[in-house]
């Protein structure tokens, strides 16, 4: 194994086993030995999550490893993220993340937001108990394109619709796409309410972001070969 | 976080109520009675579901439209009533689409244990707000020609001394003058407060009844008592009809939410229906007529005290979830269906706030804790946990959503306490097999709560979980009960096929194991924040030591294990002889008020001095949570006596 993989290997398991130390260590060797800070993000620290994730599906890894695990991430993060150059920045897509209005239970929440995070994704979060009108402000930011909302009661659930419909009103329902999942939501209620995808967890959540935002960008794509054809 | 998908091809889901039981199905091809079988559940049959015996008919709720027809056989059993209603026989029926069924109370074989008893509280005064008079009047002549009520009135204010403002109810004034003729002028007056709201013919003081209720979201118990003495004369309980229209109490606002006032009613129906089979099984118990209850008192918490008075409940709902009305409420028996006299008032204690309900109340009257010197705890435990701490000074109450985990419920083969449920479970140490006890001693059908007490404190003691929850996989080679399933999560054997009353293993998996942490690190969270914020308010911190006595309350409190429910961290780790099972306290709350006026505003002062604290708010929850999800706790050090029992084991170093 040279260097590099050796590294990349450390924030892997530090990630994995949730050692904080160790993850600053190797993303200060990541900065020392000049390695692309995008390849460690990518090779080390998300390739940990992913086998987080996978042991949080199996329920082998429980609330307190996932969230062990997601604070070493975000402590090698830190130091990576400033350096990386703009342009790989730039390609970050942007996801909104919030609990909706009347619910503020914020632990599944996180879990999902470092899941994102590792996954690649530029997370604006708003937190809990987010009033409709907020998440639909920032909807209408030219780079976000996807919408991740969650609550964990029943009540509650009419937040994620009032969302959608505020959405729908407002021209947005084509232009961002809409992700929701928590305790009490479900594949069902998704159809009912007219969102996008359905997360029935945090791995399962990232799985989703990508393929709504490579839908995304296959109808983008679509329409400017329409307009080609036709000037 | 993770759930289980929710529709599969060729499959469908049964749902059992008020089990809670699930599961999936091939479609179109498992009767409900053979899903029922199953799944263990008590379904009642004589000619074993061959549609002959008309014994297990079960109420549809969601997915009527996907079963089959009508059968002959059902036509012969079920009448148009029962039809509109959604009555079905079970093993007629067969469903296309995922269903939800609820098992009524007579088409069930063994019968639910639920924990009616609480502990016996002496009320400060015996002194009902209903009282009856014996008065022979004096009959009306050409010198005597006061009304009937002007009669009546004076001479009770002769007899008794019964002037203040006495008057007679308006319905009761509509056949008085017939009710005093026909009893030849010599009845009783039946008085709440000031009001008279019955005359009975000749002298009927000696017999005079109330009704006490505790309300719980997935259990009702009811109280017969005599107002004379203030004793209990019978007892019943039910499970809350409300449960098929949604398990916990947040489904059933959404009902509410859902279907407007449609579900108000139909919310509002069920539990009345519920408690007027059980003032009928009370009185034909002990040969009192329904009409001679003459008040009814009701504790609950607060989403239950809405469904009841039929009160909508949506904003209650939301942060920052807001009652709406806090105070004791009065109102008519009649006006809400309830079959005991008409007039009979009805009594709902107040609720302290949107979580924390006339139970709690109920529960604070019973224990005497804002009375006490010392400081106490109550753990009130349900699908809502409500702590309580404190004494005379201040009592505070915060509530957690623990979830019905230990209700049997989102557990794999989790069950309510009922006839063949393992209650009690140890594992021996050295050669790890299993040691457990059923109710009534039958083959084992499922798990009830205490043994989901049991079954992580035994697996933590075995060592075959660590102090994180997790399954240790290289105690897979010792034994054989310890195995991955299908999917790759690991689980446990309790019971063999074989020996079980179902057609599976009976098991625990990882995921239960999960539910568990979840449930108990609530409580354990609620607990420990209580602590600091009590410690803040008093300026001096509150510790373990500082708590003379831990109050364990609710639907399964007598019968679980102290030890096993300490080892896994379910309370703070004080010593046993501080722990006091009370039983259902709030139905004992509950009582006082119904026998005792000194009682009942004592309930109304609680609900306004006790300060409720928002757990869901406070800024250490979720790092107290998680640190409650470790058994017994993450940090050790607030489990000594634990600590060293483990260490003994060698489970720690």
């Amino acid at each position: 194994m040279n260097k590099k993989a050796q590294i990349f290997e450390r924030l892997r398991k530090a990630v994995i086993v949730g050692d904080t130390e160790e993850a600053v260590k190797a993303a200060q060797d990541v900065i020392d030995t000049g390695i692309e800070p995008w390849k460690a993000i990518t090779e080390g620290l998300a390739k940990g999550m992913e086998v987080v994730g996978e042991k949080f599906e199996k329920k082998e890894y429980f609330i307190p490893e996932m969230l062990v695990s997601a604070d070493a991430m975000y402590a090698a993060l830190n130091l990576l993220l400033p350096l990386l150059e703009t342009d790989e920045t730039v390609e970050k897509q942007k996801v909104v993340l919030g609990v909706v209005e009347g619910d503020i239970h914020d632990i599944g929440k996180n879990i999902v937001k470092a899941m994102l995070t590792a996954g690649g994704y530029e997370v604006i979060d708003l937190g809990v108990d987010v009033p409709t009108e907020k998440f639909v402000e920032t909807a209408s930011s030219d780079e976000v394109k996807v919408i991740a909302m969650s609550t964990m009661m029943t009540p509650t659930l009419l937040s994620l619709k009032d969302v959608e419909e505020q959405l729908e009103k407002k021209g947005l329902k084509g232009k961002v796409k809409t992700i929701v999942g928590g305790g009490t939501v479900t594949e069902d209620w998704r159809s009912k309410i007219g969102s996008d995808a359905y997360g029935k967890d945090a791995a399962d959540a990232v799985g989703k972001v990508k393929l709504l935002l490579n839908q995304i960008k296959a109808a983008v794509e679509l329409a400017k070969k329409k307009r080609e054809k036709r000037s | 976080m993770i759930r289980e998908e929710t529709e599969r091809p060729e499959q469908v889901k049964i749902v059992f109520f008020p089990y809670g039981k699930r599961e999936w199905f091939s479609k179109g091809r498992v009767s409900i009675f053979s899903a029922a079988k199953a799944l263990g559940i008590d379904l009642s049959s004589l000619c074993g579901g061959k549609g002959t015996c008309g014994k297990c008919k079960v109420k549809i709720g969601e997915g009527i439209k996907g079963l089959n027809p009508l059968t002959e056989q059902e036509l012969k059993h079920i009448t148009q009533e029962e039809i509109e209603a959604g009555y079905r026989l079970a093993c007629q029926a067969i469903p296309t689409t995922s269903i939800s069924v609820y098992v009524p109370e007579r088409s069930r074989v063994g019968k639910q244990r639920l924990q009616t008893e609480g502990l016996e509280v002496p009320v400060k005064q015996l002194n009902p707000f209903v009282r009856k008079y014996f008065v022979k009047l004096p009959k009306p002549t050409l010198h005597d020609f006061r009304s009937d009520e002007d009669r009546l009135l004076d001479t009770l204010n002769a007899g008794y001394g019964l002037s203040t403002g006495l008057e007679i109810d308006f319905e009761l004034g509509v056949d008085l003058a017939s009710r005093l003729r026909d009893a030849d002028w010599a009845v009783t007056a039946v008085i709440w407060k000031n009001r008279i709201i019955e005359v009975e013919p000749g002298n009927t003081s000696g017999r005079c009844f109330g009704f006490a209720v505790d309300v719980g979201t997935t259990k009702l118990a009811g109280f017969l008592m005599d107002l004379n003495t203030g004793k209990v004369v019978a007892v019943a309980s039910r499970m809350n009809p409300q449960i098929s229209l949604g398990e916990e109490v947040m489904s059933r606002i959404t009902h509410q939410i859902m279907e407007g006032h449609k579900g108000v009613k139909e919310l509002q129906g069920a539990v009345v229906s519920g408690i007027n089979e059980m003032i009928e099984e009370c009185c034909e118990k002990v040969g009192v007529e329904k009409n001679e209850i003459y008040e009814l008192c009701f504790v609950g918490n607060t989403a239950m005290q809405l469904c009841f008075l039929g009160i909508y409940g949506r904003y209650v709902a939301f942060t920052p979830y807001p009652p709406v009305l806090r105070r004791g409420v009065n109102i008519w028996a009649s006006s809400i269906g309830l079959t005991s006299h008409p007039r009979a008032n009805v009594y709902h204690a107040p609720v302290i706030g949107g979580f924390v309900g006339g139970d709690n109340v109920a529960v604070i009257l019973a224990t005497r804790m804002l009375e006490s010197d010392e400081i106490c705890m109550a753990l009130d435990i349900g699908t809502n946990t409500e702590i309580d701490l404190g004494n005379k000074n201040l009592v505070m109450v915060d509530s957690c959503a623990s979830g019905p985990a230990f209700e049997g419920m989102q557990i794999k083969h989790g069950m309510r306490a009922a006839t063949g449920a393992i209650e009690r479970v140890s594992i021996d140490l050295e050669t790890l097999e299993i040691n457990y006890r059923t109710i009534e001693d039958k083959p084992p059908v499922g798990l009830c709560g205490s043994a989901l007490v049991d079954v992580p404190a035994e697996l933590l003691k075995a060592g075959l979980i660590d102090l994180t929850g997790k399954f240790v996989p290289e105690m897979a080679e010792k034994t054989n009960r310890l195995r991955r399933n299908p999917k790759g999560i690991w689980e446990f054997v309790l019971v063999l096929q074989p020996e079980t009353a179902t057609d599976t293993d009976i098991v625990v998996t990882q995921g239960d194991i999960r539910e568990l942490q979840k449930a108990k690190a609530a409580m354990r969270t609620g607990a420990e924040i209580l602590m600091k914020r009590l410690g803040e308010e008093r300026k001096e911190t509150v510790t373990e030591d500082d708590i003379s006595k831990l109050f364990m309350a609710g639907a399964f409190g007598n019968y679980i294990d102290p030890e096993n429910a300490r080892t896994i961290g379910m309370y703070p780790e004080l010593p046993y002889e501080r722990v006091e099972f009370v039983g259902n306290i709030a139905g004992t709350g509950s009582r006082m008020c119904l026998i005792s006026k000194e009682e009942r505003e004592y309930a109304e002062k609680i609900a306004t001095t006790v300060k409720y604290h928002e757990l869901a708010a406070d800024k250490d929850f979720q790092k107290e949570y998680i640190d409650a999800l470790y058994f017994p706790h993450k940090n050790l050090d607030k489990y000594p006596d634990t600590a060293d029992l483990l260490r003994r084991l060698g489970r720690i170093r």
